[in-house]
């Protein structure tokens, strides 16, 4: 969904049951029926109506109660559900303009196909095929942390007030990155760079 | 005389047997459809006695009811057009049951054209799945639909053109079996596109993001 906040918000709200259930009750007078809608959203949005809020120069001309509007749009429970936050910043000159090559789809459809195969292996027979779809039961089972990742995640809860929901997220997206290491048990990094796409609602909703 | 015969429906993405009962009797002529049809259904009669007429047999100038069973369920779509079609040729003997193998656990699927040619339909795959888990053997679906329903073991595909095919395999003058499935369908077929990876300059971080939440997602 490109341009999230344009979205009407009960459009957006609406979304929630669905990205935890993965299926869609819908009730009518004759029938209450139940869709499959097991789906990846991805989403985009400027930081506010003119785009520019937060950047490094900071031209942005967009007044305070603009902004709040703006990204209130998406609510917090909303955003809780999404694992992933990044900030896409603009590109500098000197990096369009370079001819150094970049990664090509191929060498990280490799990774990704191994990851997967990976989950596939550790998950048979369980009737689960990746990462995403681990009851809290089985996180437990693969998802074991070090003493000193522990700790990390700790401080990090403290720190940036994660919910309940979000300490499962993190768990499986560091077990993800840990799958695209090839490594068996999530390390420290991996549970660090989990936490990392977890703070950029610090910097615009929690002003 | 009084047939039945076996069909699917579906309630949202679940399929359910349906019951197809065909009465042929004395009186005045009439053809009506009950078991809460809806207007694509109702339409069937058309479509029914026109294709049959044009298979080259003469369509019964009789009362025909026809009850989809269970008759509380609201039926709707044009995939009971062709077992609408087969219970009439069979309560009025054009064909029977016997020269078939297996009839009873036979589903039948399709909507006609007026010159009997049977047309894909939509939601075979659902059908198809509930079909294989209620035990049943074999369906008869259109042609179209036949690489969809291959995904599906277990199950007798015959993939049908016309109604006068259908006719004829029932007869047992013609063996239908399903290629498709012996060829073994890839649905997964390597995409191309026309972007890569590599053509994005900077923005790191994105990418990586990308290939996480590829990584762990179905």
């Amino acid at each position: 969904m490109d341009e999230l906040p344009e979205f009407k918000k009960s459009t957006l709200e609406v979304l929630r049951g669905p990205l935890e259930d993965r299926s869609v009750t819908i009730s009518r007078v004759n029938a209450t029926l139940t869709y499959p809608a097991n789906f990846m959203l991805i989403a985009s949005m400027n930081p506010c109506p003119c785009g520019f809020y937060g950047t490094d120069d900071n031209k942005c001309n967009c007044s305070e109660s603009a902004i709040s509007r703006y990204i209130g749009q998406i609510s917090g429970p909303l955003l809780d559900r999404i694992d992933l936050h990044i900030e896409v910043k603009p590109v500098e000159y000197k990096k369009i303009s370079s001819d150094e090559k970049e990664e090509l789809s191929s060498t990280i459809r490799k990774r990704v196909n191994k990851a997967r195969e990976i989950q596939l292996k550790r998950y048979e027979g369980l009737n689960i095929y990746s990462n995403s779809e681990l009851t809290p039961n089985l996180m437990e089972k693969f998802c074991k942390l070090d003493e000193s990742s522990k700790q990390i995640l700790k401080k990090a809860f403290e720190t940036l007030n994660l919910s309940g929901r979000a300490y499962g997220r993190i768990l499986k997206v560091a077990r993800s990155i840990a799958d695209l290491d090839g490594e068996e048990n999530i390390k420290k990094d991996h549970i660090l760079e989990a936490i990392q796409y977890r703070s950029l609602d610090r910097k615009y909703w929690k002003r | 005389m009084l047939s039945k015969i076996k069909s699917m429906s579906l309630e949202g993405l679940n399929g359910y047997l349906v019951e197809i009962q065909t009465d042929v009797s004395g009186g005045l002529p009439s053809f009506d459809i009950v078991g809460l049809p809806d207007i694509r259904v109702k339409e069937a009669k058309e479509r029914v006695r026109t294709s049959i007429k044009n298979s080259e047999i003469e369509f019964p100038s009789r009362r025909i009811i026809v009850n989809l069973s269970p008759a509380d369920k609201r039926k709707e779509g044009t995939f009971f057009d062709l077992p609408i079609a087969i219970g009439i040729l069979l309560a009025i003997n054009e064909v029977r049951k016997d020269t078939l193998e297996d009839f009873d656990s036979t589903i039948f699927l399709g909507e006609l054209s007026l010159d009997g040619t049977i047309n894909r339909i939509n939601g075979i795959l659902p059908m198809c799945i509930e079909a294989q888990d209620l035990g049943i053997k074999r369906v008869i679906i259109p042609k179209e639909n036949a690489l969809e329903a291959s995904i599906i073991k277990n199950l007798e595909i015959i993939p049908v053109e016309n109604l006068k095919e259908v006719i004829e395999y029932i007869r047992g003058d013609n063996k239908i079996t399903n290629q498709i499935s012996e060829n073994c369908v890839n649905l997964r077929q390597k995409s191309l596109y026309n972007f890569d990876f590599s053509e994005v300059k900077g923005q790191e971080t994105a990418k990586r993001a990308l290939e996480i939440a590829a990584a762990r997602s179905t």
